[in-house]
């Protein structure tokens, strides 16, 4: 039946193939339905008939880390909304969210990763322990009383069953008895349908993944794991979930085992590394010692890409770190107090291991000692909510979680994730997008473009975001077909400079406002590089801003953007700004013998908060210390520059 | 060979079956080894142990070293002690996450069989009758676009109307783009401009607005495509048909489950 059409099937295939399911469900054993893919599946759909452009043409807009009713925190937040629902929204169409109130996306988005937490990816429930009355079928329940029984009547029972089938050898390979195995499969299989039943290549990619929820005491280590692969691969293997566990090891022993014998790829993204308390980017090797070359092969392989923002606050810079970036420490209140789960205070000593330009700088700081670079990783945002929902905008922010959803109290409560202390509603951010530089929208183009970088991270608008290095750009490029240019004559955002003529390498750099949101305050190059002491230097350059005319640096300073934002109203105006600001750039102060890197970070204007969107749909008075605006931004992935690479 | 074995044999073959019997197995694993709440006997027995090692081999791809084994057993204990003991003290009661927990499994339960059902031709090609607005599919266009700049009054008097000798500034967009999806297009310029293109003379240049500012575009080919086929859009039909199902099998059990119950609501006077 599986493999054959309808009409040459023995009889009754059909109804028994239904029972089987409504069985393996029971049993928590859908994982071994793989066979019979073929029968549910609507007619195949391949990525490889999806036409990849020259150059990839628009950023696809994602979110690459959402939890679902599947994940345990989420549900005993209360989420009733599964995978499906949350591809359904995703995708533009309307839900219902946990607390009633109708949610659609204003724009869809482009591709989504239900990444719910390993350790408990679900349960079913075994037949044993269903309620009676829920089982319908006759035979099934004859099945089930018998198995009541006790171990003769379970005797009976198998018996039955394998003489209704007229067949009594099993084949051994097929016997997975074990019931904590058996759960975690059936959910992630179930997931597994959901995923491949809304994964439409060509207009919206839905990936498999996980979160491998790492934890060394309140300290986040966490990592997603987003598969390349189809149904055929990712169906052999179940998600792992970290506990006991304090080093990313076995995930990765997990990830190198699966392309392996898969012939498939996969790739981790870690998260929140601004509750790590100093673990997520160390210097050594986790635990201590000096890191080992082999070490920052392997993460710099697995791991080529950081989250960077998201409802948990952002990670990009820290004030402590960045004194001289007036825009570092977006994001960052109530967040720097301490870890996670609020059960060890931070230190400022702890924040270069947390934050993400410190972590860049420190990547060519360890290649300068043992010749590998183990952050050397792109940027994405994603939103990390647990409501099903993956919204980013302030003006439809729908909460953390669904204790949290809509509702006037929640700017100002007090958040127990970990602690009552020092954290409150208002320090969730309303969170980030990953837009990705793919040729297609397909899993395969897509993960291909986080594998080589080609990606950046929006704290929520969709900005579009153009960088490429090369040696040779100049201003006359931009008379013509500039992103060609870029891509033939240098590298986009991710890439390495190599091959250098004379002179300092040159970018060509573009910013584009969302469409449907806010002008554009400036674009600015982050640079960092070690110098001939060994130390990490970290510089803001302001390269192209609105209003050049009349705003003119004093002292290496540009003056602010202005303000339009009426927080009681919770309105702005686009009367100041620009919508496209784009420019050559070259580094004043670049020298052939250090590494390098540089990043792009885009400001808006600055617009309204979603406190302050809540505080005028509720009415709300908000003490002074709430954010109730700010300049959203976007972050592009680096271009290294390595001396020997020349 | 007779029929009857020809069919015997195919059915042999067929993975739905060896999966059906690995099931009765699993049953019977599972009723013969559940254990009491109280029971005071943990059986570490060599069907568990297989488990272990699967579980293991299919995260890792190898079977566990004698160490890690031995980790698994050890871990597996404590799994069980912990669980019959806080069953036994009645920890699971009244805790809001077990509550929400099994709310969801027993919906899961009720949503299985609906989940695994396959809708008839004819009752997708009814749900497509029903809404064929829903399951449309975009217009597609191809264009060329040039960006002249942000939208003010001098601009737009700049151009006259046509504007067509007007400088462009960078854009990181496409100039052209060929057979594009509507949605595709919101997603570069916005809505606006998207919905726009439905109503744009084809072939001449057009002065239009965007999220951006003014472009001038040529439309060089609108391509509205028929009402859809079920052929078009079976797996759109078939999430819907399954998903509405899956929640009328949950509403229907719902109420099957309340009929059992006498609810007395004492609100506080």
């Amino acid at each position: 039946m599986c493999a054959k059409g309808p009409e040459s099937g023995p009889i009754r295939l059909g109804d028994m193939m239904r029972r089987t399911m409504w069985a393996a469900l029971l049993l928590g054993s859908a994982g071994l339905l793989a066979g019979c893919d073929q029968l549910k599946r609507a007619p195949a759909k391949s990525d490889a008939a999806v036409k990849e452009s020259e150059f990839p043409e628009r950023p696809l807009w994602g979110d690459t880390h959402l939890h679902t009713s599947n994940s345990v925190d989420a549900f005993g937040f209360g989420v009733r909304l599964g995978p499906e629902d949350a591809l359904r929204f995703a995708r533009g169409e309307e839900v219902t969210s946990t607390t009633g109130l109708k949610a659609r996306l204003s724009r869809p988005l482009d591709f989504l990763v239900v990444t719910d937490h390993a350790e408990a990816l679900g349960a079913a429930k075994a037949l044993y322990d269903a309620p009676r009355l829920l089982i319908r079928d006759e035979t099934m329940r004859r099945w089930h009383d018998l198995m009541q029984e006790g171990p003769a009547g379970s005797q009976r029972a198998m018996a039955e069953i394998l003489d209704a089938r007229g067949r009594n050898a099993i084949p051994a390979a097929m016997i997975n008895p074990d019931g904590a195995a058996e759960r975690t499969k059936s959910v992630w299989n179930s997931n597994i349908d959901a995923v491949e039943n809304y994964n439409e290549p060509g207009k919206f990619t839905a990936f498999f993944g996980f979160e491998y929820t790492l934890m060394q005491g309140g300290n986040n280590l966490h990592r997603n794991i987003i598969f390349r692969d189809g149904v055929d691969r990712v169906r052999t293997v179940v998600p792992i979930d970290p506990t006991y566990k304090a080093t990313p090891d076995e995930i990765w022993n997990y990830m190198e085992a699966y392309e392996k014998s898969t012939g498939g790829r996969v790739l981790a993204i870690p998260h929140n590394s601004n509750l790590s308390n100093g673990l997520m980017f160390e210097l050594t090797q986790p635990g201590g010692g000096p890191m080992t070359a082999a070490y920052a092969k392997r993460r710099a392989r697995l791991e080529p890409v950081v989250e960077i923002t998201q409802i948990k606050g952002d990670s990009e810079a820290h004030p402590f770190l960045s004194p001289n970036d007036e825009f570092a420490g977006y994001g960052v209140a109530g967040w720097e107090l301490s870890n996670l789960l609020g059960n060890q205070p931070k230190v400022p000593a702890m924040f270069a291991g947390e934050y993400v330009r410190e972590a860049l700088k420190r990547g060519l700081t360890l290649e300068a000692q043992m010749g590998v670079n183990p952050y050397k990783f792109g940027l994405i945002g994603s939103t990390d909510s647990h409501t099903a929902l993956a919204t980013a905008d302030e003006d439809q922010f729908f909460g953390k979680h669904s204790g949290n959803e809509p509702g006037a109290k929640r700017a100002l409560q007090a958040q127990n994730l970990g602690t009552r202390k020092g954290r409150f509603g208002w320090h969730y951010l309303a969170s980030g997008y990953a837009a990705v530089w793919a040729k297609a929208n397909t899993r395969a183009a897509i993960f291909d473009a986080l594998e080589r970088r080609e990606v950046y991270a929006s704290t929520g608008p969709r900005m579009t975001v153009r960088f490429f290095g090369g040696w040779d750009f100049t201003a006359d490029d931009l008379k013509g077909d500039w992103v060609r240019a870029g891509y033939k004559r240098g590298v986009p955002m991710g890439g390495e400079l190599a091959g250098g003529k004379d002179g300092a390498p040159r970018f060509i750099i573009s910013a584009l406002k969302d469409p449907q949101g806010a002008n554009l305050d400036r674009v600015q190059v982050v640079k960092g590089w070690v110098d001939k002491g060994g130390k990490a230097q970290e510089k803001v350059f302001d390269v192209v801003w609105s209003s050049a005319d009349v705003r003119k640096p004093v002292a290496e300073k540009l003056p602010p953007v202005g303000d339009t934002v009426n927080v009681a109203a919770a309105t702005y105006t686009n009367s100041i700004g620009a919508a496209a600001l784009t420019t050559v750039w070259t580094d004043p102060g670049f020298d052939p013998k250090f590494s390098a890197f540089y990043y792009v970070r885009v400001l808006e204007i600055p617009t309204p908060s979603w406190p302050a969107f809540d505080a005028a749909r509720y009415k709300l008075k908000l003490p002074a210390d709430v954010r109730v605006k700010q300049q959203e931004r976007a972050y592009s992935s680096p271009i290294w520059y390595t001396p020997g690479a020349r | 060979m007779s029929d009857w074995r020809t069919r015997a044999a195919a059915l042999l073959r067929e993975p739905l079956l060896h999966f059906l019997m690995a099931g009765a197995l699993v049953f019977a694993a599972l009723s013969g080894r559940a254990p009491g709440v109280g029971e005071r006997r943990i059986v570490v027995d060599e069907m568990v142990v297989a488990g272990l090692v699967n579980h293991h081999i299919q995260a890792f791809r190898r079977p566990p070293t004698a160490p890690e084994l031995d980790e698994l057993i050890r871990d597996h204990v404590r799994s069980e002690v912990y669980y019959r003991e806080a069953l036994q003290l009645g920890l699971d009661r009244d805790d809001e996450v077990v509550k929400k927990r099994l709310r969801n499994k027993i919906l899961a339960v009720a949503g299985a069989e609906a989940e695994a059902a396959q809708p008839t031709d004819a009752q997708l090609q009814a749900l497509l009758t029903k809404d064929p607005a829903r399951y449309a599919l975009p217009p597609r266009y191809t264009l060329t676009q040039r960006y002249l700049g942000e939208d003010t009054p001098a601009l737009r008097a700049a151009t006259g109307g046509s504007g067509k000798a007007l400088p462009t500034v960078p854009f990181p967009l496409p100039a052209r783009v060929v057979d594009a999806a509507a949605f595709d297009l919101a997603q570069q310029f916005g809505d606006d401009f998207a919905a726009a293109l439905s109503k744009t003379p084809i072939g001449a240049w057009t002065l239009m607005a965007s999220g951006f500012g003014l472009h001038l575009v040529k439309l060089e080919q609108r391509a509205v495509p028929p009402p859809p086929r079920l052929a078009d859009v079976r797996q759109r039909l078939e999430n819907d048909w399954r998903s509405a199902a899956v929640r009328s099998a949950q509403d229907a059990q719902l109420q099957t489950l309340l009929a059992g119950y006498d609810v007395a609501i004492e609100r506080p006077k």
